[in-house]
């Protein structure tokens, strides 16, 4: 009998019908993948399986009884378990003390939770020291922690809402051993995502949903991934190949040859030279060591690397957001080290920040208001704003770079990811004068309609003679992208190789510090 | 695209359906309720509610001169309000509306006394105004300065500014050397002399004796300029999108500290030009504790206006006429003034209270 059964739910918030009649069964011991783009109602799905929402219509059933969630306080009681994509733990406080939290009663004992925590270590191959704090450990680390505070109570069913968009390659890696080992204790588990590559790897079944509705649910044996990506996108993606690829993680497709990338590929003048550039934190540890670099008029470089060796450092120097310590940064023959934001973006350099919601625009703020952030005095006479003229301004740039939203005046946060970092890109490479574009992770979280978009952006740009330098943390999207790609270890580029020569090898040795080239 | 995000999809429909009429009927069915309540207090007291009633219309609005001094009152009430909106639109919350106005009124007073008095033109006073409302701006930059340029929270300075602003009004009403007027006879109270009478804000009907002056055309310049500013300028939509997300304001290149020190400075300066209105208007002469309570009245103002112009008018009359009627009340029919003051806290929490109430029917 299937642990969870799902039938006719429904849900609406307000006109909008996130879910439509959605019937699924749930095994015990399977992984059960959820598919779609972004907004196709996975995320909702969840949350009702964990009371977060209550269905409109329909009914549910966990273990055979009755399940209507009236809070996730209840659904806990149930056994269901949810991982959120944002975190809930208390960063200031350690791994141990966040475990107990919710969970204690009037009288703290540490002691069995290490208890648990080593079984939960022996069983599933969580290990973490329970004394480190929260604020002390990566992303991936932090997962594990909402993970083993899931598995504590020994529950039925776990619910991770796109947990490995955040994650490094590695930490994917384990992150899906241990959705198996789960599974195999006879619990089961619902995997949200939209990279193709781990649904391969992990799911019994996987289920595509498209605009609230289930197109398909098939058993991953023998499944064809291509008609995987069909149902999800609901139409063939064009440039399938490379971008496809690169958009969905496939396991063991071929990198992308150059010639996909179809530009000039003889670069012309250097346009960024940066040379030995260091930047100490404040605790002056130094996070980039000595970087030196030269990126060519009509050229991609791509910067590839394990997170955290330095690429988010070069990003907010070459933003304005940070002093580098040592070294110099020269874009077409101004120098721009320690200058100020304004005084970077005059010098020819566009932005897309790789923190898309800190940096790159406010979402509180409108379209049209974030689309012309740094540029607010070009619409007003005597200090007040032309609200109609920024409009018009804003629905022509909306048109150019396919922007949807129904009117500039929304606010940034109702559009979807993917059309904020259009609207992003379309700030920057709107900019007057501009030599070179920086555009750090700019397809995290996207959907592959858009990260098709921002590709085709990307190479336009260079195509006019820009000099692009893309940082990023998928090496698909560097092969499929990049006409170099150069890469960074600790700080400093440890090699560099051109284009044809693309490898995943090579390029996945100098990441971890192997260098020989 | 638009409506694939539920969330927002939600809020934009409760925003149209639910959310304008409640903002407007909130604070109308809040004020009546604290109304009542006031009334069964006064009930307890002993005192006769019919009586009290009257006295209290009567302070409020019973003559033309009451009618004058309630929007008096009110005047200096809107001005700390518009203040505490100018910073709260830049994120900032100015909780020092009282030591700005402490600042101004006594800075105000000192010009007034000193130099000013024989201007020509008006400058007899508009000199004092400026100088107050300077006083404030420095009062209230100083914070500004402070956030920018060390990240102290601008609540705590402000608030710790006000208890240094107070105590200096007390030291220059004591001391002969500074404000303090010449003792005369035994009953000389610790007090700054009277202002000259050219520096006294002209007022608007002199014939009906309606002591109505011209700083409710102040107020209402500042009022059309606040809302011009804040809700159609280049330099709202910045202070704007500063408060929102300083880096990302930042890397849009802008000077992210200037517009903090600046929201502050000029939220400061509203409040200490509302201290020199009610010096050079009504008090005439500065005493320890000319600002009772305005500043903290100001900052209640700007808190129930969510941040509009016009709400901090209705708001400035509402408070402006409920601190005349109850001193009224209290003169006459013998009931607390403490009493008015417990309606005006009880409308602030049943307003604030009910904001969570319907946020979260839109949010739901």
């Amino acid at each position: 009998m299937a642990l969870l059964e799902l039938s006719g739910l429904t849900k609406r918030f307000g006109a909008f019908i996130a879910l439509d009649d959605i019937s699924l069964l749930i095994e015990r011991g399977e992984v059960h993948c959820l598919l779609g783009e972004n907004g196709a109602g996975k995320s909702t799905l969840c949350n009702l399986v964990f009371g977060v929402h209550r269905p409109d219509g329909g009914t549910m059933t966990l273990g055979g009884e009755p399940f209507d969630p009236r809070g996730p306080a209840e659904a806990l009681q149930r056994g269901v378990v949810m991982v959120h994509q944002h975190f809930s733990l208390v960063p200031t406080m350690s791994v141990a003390e966040n475990l107990m939290l919710g969970r204690a009663s009037a009288v703290l004992k540490p002691q069995d939770i290490m208890v648990r925590m080593e079984q939960l270590a022996a069983e599933y191959g969580l290990e973490i020291d329970p004394e480190a704090r929260i604020d002390e450990l990566s992303v991936g680390e932090r997962q594990r922690v909402e993970i083993i505070k899931c598995l504590l109570g020994d529950p039925q069913l776990l619910v991770l809402d796109e947990p490995t968009a955040v994650l490094q390659p590695d930490e994917i890696d384990a992150l899906l051993a241990i959705c198996r080992q789960v599974a195999l204790r006879g619990k089961s588990v619902i995997l949200v995502t939209h990279k193709l590559g781990e649904i391969s790897r992990v799911a019994d079944r996987t289920t595509v949903l498209r605009q609230g509705r289930i197109i398909e649910t098939v058993a991953m044996d023998g499944a064809d991934i291509r008609s995987l990506v069909r149902s999800m996108v609901g139409r063939d993606v064009q440039s399938a190949g490379s971008v496809l690829a690169a958009a969905v993680d496939v396991e063991g497709k071929t990198p992308a040859k150059p010639s996909d990338a179809a530009g000039p590929v003889s670069p012309g003048e250097a346009v960024l030279q940066i040379s030995d550039l260091v930047y100490r934190d404040p605790h002056g540890v130094p996070r980039l060591d000595g970087l030196s670099l030269t990126v060519g008029t009509g050229e991609i470089v791509g910067i590839a690397g394990v997170e955290g060796n330095g690429q988010t450092e070069l990003g907010l120097i070459l933003a304005g957001l940070a002093s580098p310590s040592a070294g110099a940064i020269v874009v077409g023959g101004t120098p721009v080290a320690g200058c100020t934001p304004q005084e970077i973006t005059d010098a020819g350099v566009g932005i897309v920040p790789e923190d898309r919601h800190a940096v790159a625009c406010i979402r509180e703020l409108s379209v049209a208001e974030n689309l012309f952030l740094g540029a607010i005095g070009k619409f007003s006479r005597f200090g007040l704003l032309d609200k109609s003229a920024r409009r018009k301004a804003a629905e022509a740039m909306m048109r150019d770079f396919d922007v949807r939203a129904s009117s500039p005046d929304v606010s940034m946060a109702s559009l979807s990811g993917g059309n904020q970092q259009k609207a992003v890109l379309a700030r920057e490479l709107s900019l007057d004068p501009l030599v070179f574009l920086l555009a750090a992770q700019p397809t995290r979280g996207l959907d592959v309609g858009a990260i098709e978009a921002v590709y085709n952006r990307i190479r336009a740009a260079r195509d006019d003679g820009l000099g692009v330098l893309l940082i990023s943390s998928e090496l698909e999207e560097l092969m499929a992208v990049s006409d170099r790609i150069a890469v960074i270890y600790r700080g400093k580029l440890v090699g560099e190789l051109a284009a044809g020569s693309f490898s995943r090898e090579a390029i996945g040795a100098m990441m971890s510090g192997h260098a020989h080239v | 695209m638009v409506m694939k995000n539920p969330k927002l999809a939600r809020v934009a429909q409760g925003a149209r359906l639910e959310f304008v009429p409640l903002q407007v009927l909130v604070p109308v069915v809040a004020t009546l309720i604290a109304l009542g309540i006031g009334l069964l207090i006064i009930a307890a007291t002993g005192a006769s509610v019919l009586e009290a009633i009257e006295a209290f219309w009567d302070g409020m609005a019973g003559s033309d001169f009451n009618i004058g001094a309630s929007i008096n009152r009110a005047i200096s009430l809107a001005l700390v309000g518009l203040g505490f909106i100018f910073a709260s639109r830049a994120n900032l919350t100015n909780v020092g509306g009282e030591g700005q106005i402490a600042m101004g009124g006594m800075f105000a007073t000192a010009a007034a006394l000193h130099g000013a008095g024989g201007l020509p033109l008006g400058l007899a006073f508009i000199v004092p105004l400026a100088v107050g409302t300077v006083a404030g701006a420095v009062w209230g930059g100083l914070a500004g300065f402070l956030k920018a340029a060390r990240g102290t929270n601008e609540v705590i300075s402000t608030l710790l500014l006000s208890f240094i602003a107070l105590p200096l009004v007390y030291w220059s009403v004591e001391s002969f050397h500074l404000l303090r007027k010449p003792i005369s006879d035994v009953s000389s109270l610790p007090e700054s002399a009277e202002i000259p009478d050219t520096t006294k804000l002209p007022l608007l009907f002199p014939d009906n004796g309606s002591p109505l002056h011209i700083g409710l055309l102040i107020a209402a310049i500042a009022v059309v300029v606040v809302w011009l500013v804040l809700k159609h300028s280049t330099l709202g939509l910045r202070l704007r999108a500063v408060g929102l997300n300083t880096t990302a304001s930042r890397r849009a290149g802008m000077r992210t500290s200037f517009y903090v020190i600046l929201a502050m400075t000029v939220s400061g300066g509203l409040g200490g030009l509302g201290g020199a209105i009610m010096i050079l208007g009504q008090q005439f002469y500065l005493t320890s504790d000319f600002s009772s309570g305005y500043g903290f009245d100001g900052l209640v103002v700007g808190l129930l206006s969510r941040g509009s112009a016009v709400g901090v008018v209705i708001g400035a009359l509402l408070f402006g006429f409920l601190r005349s009627g109850s001193i009224n009340m209290e003169i006459s029919a013998h009931v607390p003034s403490a009493v008015v003051l417990i309606c005006q806290g009880l409308i602030v929490i049943v307003i604030a209270g009910s904001a969570i109430l319907t946020n979260r029917k839109v949010t739901r």
